[in-house]
C-alpha cells in the first residue's frame, strides 16, 4: 500500500475542482477534472485503481452536486471502464494522440450523464452541455504530465 | 533463496495473471449497483439519512473551494480607499434613514392591517420569523440554479421552507444536510410559483427558465390584463410560499395572435446571482416541515378548510383553486 496517499489526494484535489466556483460563461466549460485524474491512474496504475475506485469517488460527486445517488458513480464506472480496456495500447501513445482516444471515452462520459440527467427531468436546451469533454481533451497532456511528475517524484507503482 | 513474489500481501511484479473476477462482470455489477441506488434515491427517501452523513463529510470542501473568492473579498476590503469607504457609509446612513422612515408607516400600517384582519376574523399573521443565512457555493453544473448555504437540519432549516433576499424571493430548500441545505432557485428550469399581478390580483404561475435573467409566464391568456412593470408578488396559492413578497416586474408581453396564450418575460427581482445573505422564512402558511408531495397538502387543506372558517374567509379563493394551482405548478418539484 505505498503511497495511496498521493493517488487520494489528486481524486480529492479533483473534487475540489470540479466544484470551484466559475464565472458565469466560464462555467459551461468546466474541465471534467475527476475523469482526468482517474482516467490517469487506471492507465499508470491498473492493478491498483479500477472500477470500484471510480465508483465510490463517483458517489462522493453526486453527494457534492446534490444530484441522484449513483448517477456519477455509474458514469466514472464507465470511464474507468473504457481506459481500462484501452490502456494498454493508449499507454504507448505520445500525449496528443491520448487526447483523441480521451475525447471518445469523455464524450460518452458526457452523453450518458446527459441521459441520466433526463431522466430525473432536467435537460441542458443545448449541445453546450459536450464543452467540458472538448476542453478536458486539451488540459489532458497537462494533466496526465503533472501527475505523471508526481508519481515518479514520490515512487508510486 | 527463493524469493518471496508476494510482499505485504501484495504480489512485488504486477499480476499478469492472478485475476479476480471479469473486467465485464465487474463493470455489470457495478452498473446495476449504481442503477438501484438511483432508483431508491429518486422513488424513496431510505437513502436520506446516508447522503446526509456523506454531506456532512464532504461539505468542508465546499468552504475551501470558496476561500479563493473570499481571500478575493477579504483583499478588497483591505485595499479599498478611505475615501470610498466614507462614501458608502454616507449613502448607507442615507438609505438606512429613509428606510427608517417607511418603517414607521408601516408600524401603524401593520397594526391597522391586524386589526382589519381579525375584524375578518382572519388567522393569517403579517409578521414571520426569519432566519439569516450565508451563501456557502453555487451549484457547479451550469444547467441547474442552485446554491449552497450555511444553515442546516440542526438549525431548524425544513424541506420547502422559503428563501428570501432583501428584495423578493429566491426560492426554495431542496436538500436539507445536518449543518448545510441546498437552495433551489425560482429560476431553475424545474421551478415554478403561483404569483399575482399586484396591481390587479390577476393569478399566473411563474416558471423558471433555466436563465437566472428572467421568468416566464405560463398559460397567460392573450386578452389578459397584464403589461409591462406590473410587479407580481406571491400568492400564497401553492401552500409554500408566503403570500405578498415579490417575485419580479414583467420586462417583456408578446401577444401573438398565433398563440393561444401570451408570451409574458418577469425579471426576478431578487438579486438571484449576488446576494450573499439570505432570510430563511418560518411562515405559517408553510410551517408544515417535512411534508412535500403536493397530494398530502391538498387533502391536509381540505381538512383544515373543514374545520377552520375562518381561514376561508381570509381568501376565498385560496381553496378552489390552491389544490390547482399547486398541481399545475409543480411547486413540490
Amino acid at each position: 500500500m505505498r503511497n495511496s496517499l498521493l493517488i487520494a489526494l489528486s481524486i480529492l484535489a479533483a473534487l475540489l475542482l470540479s466544484i470551484m466556483p466559475m464565472p458565469s460563461p466560464l462555467d459551461l466549460g468546466r474541465p471534467m477534472w475527476l475523469a482526468m485524474v482517474l482516467a490517469y491512474w487506471v492507465m499508470a496504475l491498473p492493478h491498483r485503481v479500477g472500477l470500484l475506485t471510480a465508483w465510490v469517488s463517483g458517489l462522493a460527486t453526486d453527494v457534492l452536486y446534490g444530484e441522484l445517488f449513483g448517477q456519477h458513480a455509474l458514469v466514472m464506472t464507465l470511464v474507468a471502464w473504457l481506459v481500462l480496456l484501452l490502456h494498454q495500447r493508449i499507454r504507448r501513445f505520445p500525449l496528443w494522440q491520448q487526447s483523441l482516444v480521451m475525447l471518445p471515452v469523455l464524450g460518452i462520459a458526457q452523453m450518458v450523464l446527459l441521459w441520466l440527467n433526463s431522466l430525473s427531468g432536467n435537460r441542458p436546451p443545448t449541445l453546450l452541455f459536450l464543452m467540458p469533454a472538448l476542453v478536458s481533451v486539451f488540459l489532458w497532456p497537462w494533466v496526465s504530465s503533472v501527475l505523471s511528475v508526481l508519481r515518479k517524484r514520490f515512487h508510486v507503482y | 533463496m527463493v524469493v518471496n513474489p508476494w510482499r505485504n500481501g501484495r504480489p512485488a511484479i504486477k499480476p499478469l495473471f492472478i485475476k479476480g473476477p471479469s473486467l465485464g462482470v465487474r463493470l455489470f455489477a457495478l452498473t446495476v449497483l449504481s442503477v438501484v441506488l438511483m432508483v431508491i434515491d429518486a422513488r424513496f427517501a431510505a437513502l436520506q439519512p446516508l447522503r446526509a452523513q456523506l454531506g456532512l463529510l464532504l461539505t468542508p470542501l465546499y468552504y475551501v473551494a470558496e476561500v479563493p473568492a473570499r481571500t478575493w473579498d477579504t483583499f478588497h476590503q483591505l485595499t479599498s480607499s478611505r475615501a470610498e469607504l466614507i462614501a458608502e457609509n454616507e449613502r448607507l446612513r442615507a438609505e438606512s434613514l429613509l428606510i427608517q422612515r417607511q418603517l414607521q408607516k408601516l408600524a401603524s400600517l401593520t397594526e391597522q392591517n391586524v386589526r382589519l384582519r381579525e375584524l375578518l376574523n382572519s388567522s393569517s399573521l403579517v409578521d414571520e420569523r426569519v432566519l439569516v443565512a450565508e451563501l456557502i457555493g453555487v451549484d457547479p453544473n451550469p444547467f441547474t440554479q442552485r446554491l449552497m448555504i450555511n444553515k442546516g437540519e440542526r438549525d431548524g432549516v425544513f424541506l420547502g421552507q422559503p428563501v428570501l433576499d432583501a428584495s423578493g424571493l429566491m426560492g426554495q430548500v431542496v436538500e436539507v444536510m445536518p449543518h448545510t441545505a441546498r437552495v433551489l432557485l425560482i429560476t431553475d428550469a424545474a421551478h415554478s410559483l403561483p404569483v399575482q399581478v399586484n396591481r390587479n390580483g390577476l393569478r399566473a404561475i411563474a416558471a423558471g427558465t433555466g436563465n437566472n435573467e428572467y421568468l416566464e409566464l405560463r398559460y397567460v391568456g392573450d386578452t389578459a390584463d397584464i403589461r409591462v412593470d406590473d410587479i407580481l408578488v406571491s400568492s400564497g396559492l401553492g401552500q409554500r410560499f408566503p403570500a405578498g413578497y415579490p417575485v419580479g416586474r414583467v420586462v417583456a408581453v408578446d401577444r401573438d395572435p398565433g398563440h393561444p396564450f401570451a408570451e409574458v418575460k418577469v425579471a426576478p427581482t431578487a438579486q438571484l446571482n449576488r446576494s450573499r445573505y439570505m432570510l430563511l422564512v418560518f411562515s405559517p402558511e408553510s410551517a408544515y416541515g417535512e411534508v412535500l408531495p403536493a397530494l398530502e397538502l391538498a387533502g391536509e387543506q381540505e381538512q383544515n378548510g373543514a374545520q377552520d372558517e375562518g381561514e376561508q374567509v381570509a381568501e376565498p379563493v385560496a381553496a378552489e383553486t390552491a389544490d390547482q394551482a399547486s398541481e399545475e405548478s409543480g411547486d413540490a418539484q
